[in-house]
């Protein structure tokens, strides 16, 4: 059977037009994903039984086993930590922060290790950007900072930016520029018409020279700024001064260097600056399927993106304190659960030496390093493929993704309802 | 004058986890006028649970006090897990003999706080008024304004004995702060207003600045590109260049002064 | 068993069956009223104000554009933390709360309906979500269809059908209410950084907004719709913009309506009934509108009055927000959204001590008092773009209370007495008045009153506001505070609040509309349509549609083609 207009469930991107061949309830062939997203959709090694931890081995047992005994851990914590949410769908997002709520617990999304810092540039200057189709229709001036597409989104810039085709820009990249800033010259940097290289950390001297130059304030910028040459930079300007629609895009290369979230309120404050000449925009590039999604759910249901603690019953946010690396590596956490997530891969050491003290539920389709210290191991469907659901592109559209093949596993949803069920049997009964 | 001691019971934060104590109901106003059995039996957040006050910290008081100016709250043990020590404190005094963590004195408005170790971050934020005195380091964004707002400290002083960290006094509209060792990154970033003196060096300080006056007396390195020299000027004897910013601000807003060696 | 109530010795405002302050008994069973009950609980109302539950024309609650507002600001979100309780979900928010908030604290000022009026069709999804989560409330969105590129395409070959087959589809795709038109033209060319008038032509598409908003008039009444085309128009918060204002009520007069009400219906009026040229000659210009509508049938209007204070201002009317964000110089997002629409945010701070400010403030109440036929005006704030919601209760009492104007006045700045009209009018509001511009004709307005809202006849939906008022009560600042914290809320035959206190928090329904086009016409339509997402839509046709799971508890209303 083949099923058309599937929606990726692997990065930022979200393509939803991809073809999918199943026979005998297995994805056996993909068309029009990039080779990440093919690779997850063809499916791979799953975690195969509910298990908790005994004695130092993982015991299998059942869904409502596995279940019961992570409700005992969450209701019994004191300051419980619920993070992951970006590799799963929003319905089971609007779940987890219900049973945090019930619980008093910090709910945090991987935006906090990734574009967390993005999230709170907005909050300082707002975020003047367009969806992924204005981009393409228009943009003919597309300018990549410390993002690095042609490895880490792999159909972006021939779906969306550089490389597609728009209604104003019919004949594509032949009527397009593409800047690249980078610290190093990336695979993305060799395609590009300009490329600007700077020293390591000095993006944000970078950027408010370029402010300064859009201003009109070319006398007191120096000859030279974080390694780029004035004249460099100058060039740059005009480029943006003679845009019709501009762009830029900015990765992890920026969000996570010296001056992290001030680097992109910086960046943001370029795109507010080019304003005075063109029309420009800017815009993150979100990394996991869904880390918008939790972030866009979590605004709406708490009032704040990510890192809400809701230990005194109502949200705080502060990333930084309430930030889930922050609070493991502070050592303040007494239980975790983990849901389509790694930590176990991608936090400091710090903090895993924390979690291995304190007992962790981890919820994901496949096994991983968490696995290997985590008390209650909880099997889930993988969304976009076998369940569906909710998620935000990196430009906020939101998209359905598609159910394709039939599952005993229980969805991430499901998971999280029937943990929600047993916590609040647990805490009422403490409450009476 | 009254002296009310609270000790931190070493089982709360000596465990597996570390979870903090939400201080933020024990200051001078707020306990002013409440006996000792009183005290103990204020209610503060320890994780997502209440607790009484005196299961958390042995408890003593000794002397009366006719207002909350003249109480004096001494904290003991190990504080680096006690939050929002003094917030929002209007009158009176607290001696914190140890490091604390994060909030201490934010939104505080009146009284004197002093922290004989170091305090962690977002100490003296959106600050208002009275003398907050950290004798060893400040963590990041001291004195500056919660998440989103546009105004941080507005009045008062600060006095850090070490370093500070990132961001000291963003979006500062008033009062005064004075690092006697080195600021970590982007120092008076955004600010409107007051004065901020750090007697070591500092790194890209006043960015996006469009009031208030920062004086560097040791080294500037990665000075903002947008700032504009304006004349070298002596100050208490020693010369400075005195720069005008920021300019990636636009020229009509940057009036923020920046004095550096 | 029928789960029963009975409201007892209520001084009931019903004005959609004529019922001005009378005592009278109210029956509810399953939902509805009805005429007599068995063995009803009983609310004893006690010669209390009683009224249908509220119905807001016009608030932007929910979606893309409100949930980037609350994310742009953890500042705001802080101003309304209320922890979480037995019934209620922890809250945040003062002009942009979270979703539960929303419902909440509409349910305690005894509404039951609100109307999102901006939904980008492509985000379509988006609010959907955020209705399903704020509780209480029944609600409707209406999907933005004036700067569409099919929109264009058939402004421009004048083909009225074919425009209605695609209004239809795209109503029907989205799960949409009507006809939502935002700056027509001018969210297009902000695309280009640019923005038009009423009668300049659109970059690109070689059609005006004139000629879209007088085509989207003719498209919506092929179909028997509950609500006519809502229009905020060109030029907003300028000065001087009150002629383009009239210009545009005119275009639609000899567009016929096929239900029995206007063919228009301009929202947020107040910030399109400026005079003067500049900021510094600013000044109020509603005396000229409420003529027009006086004079005319055809247009209904809501006021978008101002509640002093900070607030978060939001719209599809890109270019609007970036001049706001230019005066200010505060934080300001922008999503312009591909092939369709836009929208901008920046916070707003509106001061008693500005004289723009103070002249605004004015205009929205001089609207609501110069407008004869209160059938024809609705009460809101645009919340939040003139203020929050929450500022209703404000509103109330000073339209029923010509002191409490004279006093806010004095306080103010003195423009008040020099360039606007407020401080000459006596009209005072009544009770009957204030239920017909906050439940009755804002019901008849959207067409629900068809529906079982905006009345307590028999059959209507058992929403039902008591107010801690008697019809006596004279004093501005308790009119105040019975308007935001009922005493009872009832929403579909349940009481949701009791003395304040959000005591229950059903889900509501999203009441949608099918529009049904000949599909000989949809046939037609639909290769240009296809066109555009193979060739210009980021997403594809078939992802493109909310499905069902977005809408569970759907009200359906068909809307016939007209033959």
């Amino acid at each position: 059977m083949e099923v058309t207009d599937v929606v990726c469930p692997l990065c930022g991107c979200v393509c939803d037009d991809v073809v999918v061949e199943v026979e005998d309830n297995k994805v056996t062939k993909v068309k029009g994903a990039c080779a990440v997203g093919k690779s997850k959709l063809m499916g791979h090694g799953r975690i195969t039984s509910p298990a908790i931890r005994e004695n130092g081995v993982l015991k299998d047992c059942s869904y409502d086993e596995a279940i019961k005994r992570a409700a005992e851990i969450l209701a019994a914590a004191r300051r419980p930590l619920m993070y992951g949410w970006s590799s799963t769908v929003c319905e089971a997002s609007k779940v987890g922060i219900e049973l945090a709520e019930e619980i008093g617990a910090v709910i945090d999304n991987t935006a906090s290790v990734c574009h967390g810092p993005s999230v709170l540039a907005i909050q300082d200057v707002g975020l003047p950007s367009c969806t992924l189709g204005e981009v393409k229709n228009r943009a003919d001036l597309v300018i990549y900072w410390g993002a690095n597409p042609a490895a880490a989104h792999g159909n972006h810039m021939k779906r969306y930016s550089y490389i597609s085709k728009g209604y104003f820009l019919p004949e594509g990249k032949k009527e397009k520029k593409l800047a690249v800033v980078d610290v190093r010259e990336t695979k993305s940097a060799k395609l590009a018409d300009v490329f600007i290289r700077i020293e390591p950390g000095k993006d944000y001297l970078v950027l408010s020279a370029l402010r300064a130059l859009l201003l009109g304030y070319d006398d007191v910028v120096p000859e030279e700024v974080g390694g780029v040459s004035k004249k460099d930079l100058l060039e740059l300007v005009q480029m943006m001064k003679e845009t019709k629609f501009g762009i830029i895009f900015f990765g992890m290369g920026v969000t996570h260097s010296r001056g992290r979230h001030n680097n992109i309120v910086n960046a943001i404050q370029v795109t507010r600056a080019a304003h005075k000449h063109t029309k420009f925009n800017i815009m993150p590039m979100r990394g996991h399927y869904n880390v918008n999604g939790f972030n866009q759910v979590c605004t709406w249901e708490t009032g704040f993106p990510f890192s809400v603690d809701l230990s005194e019953g109502y949200a705080w946010y502060n990333p930084g304190e309430t930030s889930s690396t922050d609070l493991l590596m502070r050592g303040e956490c007494d239980a975790a659960l983990f849901i389509a997530t790694d930590p176990g891969a991608h936090f400091p050491g710090e903090s895993i030496r924390h979690l291995s003290k304190i007992p962790v539920i981890q919820i994901d389709p496949y096994a991983n390093p968490t696995t290997e210290f985590a008390d209650v191991v909880i099997p889930a469907a993988i969304s976009g493929i076998e369940a569906e659901g909710t998620v935000y592109r990196m430009d906020n559209i939101p998209l359905r993704l598609r159910k394709m093949i039939e599952t005993e596993y229980m969805t991430d949803e499901a998971i999280m309802k029937g943990i929600l069920k047993e916590t609040r049997l647990l805490t009422l009964s403490r409450r009476l | 004058m009254q002296t009310i001691r609270l000790k931190l019971k070493e089982e709360v934060t000596g465990r597996n986890a570390r979870i903090p104590v939400d201080a933020s109901l024990l200051t001078p106003d707020k306990l002013f006028g409440k006996r000792e059995s009183e005290i103990k039996a204020v209610n503060v957040w320890w994780g997502n649970r209440k607790e009484n006050t005196g299961e958390l910290f042995d408890v003593s008081v000794e002397g009366e006090a006719g207002s909350a100016e003249e109480v004096k709250i001494v904290m003991d043990g190990d504080l680096s897990r006690v939050k929002h020590i003094g917030e929002g404190m209007k009158a009176g005094e607290i001696e914190a003999n140890g490091d604390v963590d994060m909030h201490c004195g934010a939104m505080m408005a009146g009284g004197r706080i002093t922290v004989k170790r170091n305090a962690d971050c977002w100490a003296g934020r959106e600050m208002r008024g009275g003398e907050l005195v950290i004798e060893g380091d400040a963590g990041d964004n001291l004195c500056a304004m919660y998440r989103g707002e546009m105004t941080g400290m507005t009045g008062g002083k600060v006095v850090v004995g070490g370093n500070a960290g990132e961001c000291v006094g963003q979006y500062m509209a008033g009062g005064e702060i004075q690092i006697k060792r080195n600021a970590d990154i982007l120092a008076g970033l955004n600010m409107k207003g007051g004065k901020i003196t750090i007697e070591g060096n500092a790194v890209m300080p006043g960015a996006d600045m469009t009031g208030g006056e920062i004086t560097v007396k040791g080294k500037v390195q990665d000075m903002i590109p947008s700032f504009k020299f304006v004349e070298t000027t002596t100050v208490e004897g020693e010369e400075y260049k005195k720069y005008l910013g920021d300019l990636a601000m636009t020229e009509k807003k940057a009036k923020g002064m920046l004095y550096v060696r | 068993m029928a789960i029963e109530l009975l409201i007892k010795n209520g001084v009931v405002y019903d004005p959609i069956n004529g019922v001005n302050g009378e005592k009278k008994d109210i029956c509810i069973r399953d939902g509805k009223v009805v005429a007599e009950v068995k063995n009803p609980t009983v609310l004893d109302a006690k010669g209390r104000v009683v009224m249908p539950g509220g119905v807001d024309v016009h608030a932007h609650i929910a979606g893309g554009k409100v949930n980037s507002g609350r994310l742009l600001r953890p500042e705001d979100g802080r101003r309304g933390i209320e922890p979480k309780t037995t019934a209620c979900r922890a809250c945040s928010g003062y002009s942009v709360p979270n979703t539960f908030a929303t419902g909440y604290r509409y349910a305690k000022m005894g509404y039951t309906f609100v109307m999102e009026p901006a939904m980008p069709p492509l985000a379509a999804r988006h609010t959907h979500e955020e209705l399903i989560d704020t509780p209480i409330l029944d609600n409707a969105t209406i999907p933005l269809i004036d700067n569409n590129w099919m929109t264009m395409d058939y402004v421009k070959s004048g083909d009225i059908d074919l425009l209605a087959a695609y209004i239809a589809w795209i109503i029907k795709a989205t799960k949409g209410y009507g006809v939502k038109i935002v700056n027509p033209g001018g969210t297009e060319a902000w695309a280009w950084g640019k923005n038009c008038d009423l009668n300049d032509a659109v970059p690109h598409f070689d059609v005006t907004p004139a000629e879209i908003i007088k085509a989207l008039a003719e498209a919506n009444e092929k179909f028997e719709m509950p609500h006519s085309i809502h229009v905020h128009g060109n030029m907003l918060g300028h000065p001087g913009n009150y002629e383009r204002t009239v210009e545009t009520y005119d275009l639609v007069k000899g567009v016929k309506a096929t239900k029995d009400r206007p063919v228009m219906h301009a929202t947020h009026t107040q910030f399109f009934a400026y005079g003067g040229t500049t900021w510094g000659d600013f000044e109020s210009k509603a005396k000229a509108i409420a003529d027009y509508v006086n004079n005319n049938e055809h247009v209904s209007i809501d006021l978008g009055s101002v509640i002093l204070g900070d607030t978060t201002t939001m719209t599809a009317d890109g270019p609007m927000e970036y001049s706001l964000y230019q005066i200010t110089g505060r934080k300001w997002t922008n999503h312009d959204v591909e092939l369709e629409t836009g929208s901008g945010i920046t916070p707003f701070l509106y001061s008693g001590k500005v004289s723009v400010h103070t002249i605004q403030w004015a205009i929205g109440m001089e609207l609501a008092l110069l407008v004869k036929d209160p059938w024809k005006v609705a009460l809101t704030t645009d919340h939040p773009n003139a203020g929050p919601f929450i500022g209703y209760p404000i509103l109330i009492s000073m339209l029923m209370s010509k002191k409490r104007r004279d006093e806010s006045a004095a306080d103010m700045h003195s423009a008040i007495y020099k360039r606007a009209e407020l401080p000459s009018i006596d009209r005072e509001l009544d009770l009957y008045e204030i239920a017909i511009i906050t439940r009755a004709g804002t019901a008849k307005i959207l067409g629900l009153d068809a529906h079982g809202k905006g009345h307590l006849g028999l059959g209507a939906d058992a929403d039902v506001a008591i107010y801690d008022i008697t019809p006596e009560e004279q004093d501005a600042g308790k009119i105040q505070k019975a308007f935001l914290n009922t005493k009872y809320t009832i929403k579909g035959g349940q009481v949701v609040v009791m003395d304040g206190e959000v005591v229950a928090a059903p889900p509501g329904r999203t009441f949608f509309v099918t529009p049904e086009c000949d599909p000989k016409l949809t046939e037609e339509m639909m290769p240009n349509l296809k066109e555009k997402f193979e060739k210009y839509y980021s997403v594809t046709f078939a992802n493109y549609p909310v499905q069902d799971a977005y809408v569970p508890n759907p009200y359906e209303i068909k809307a016939p083609m007209r033959g």
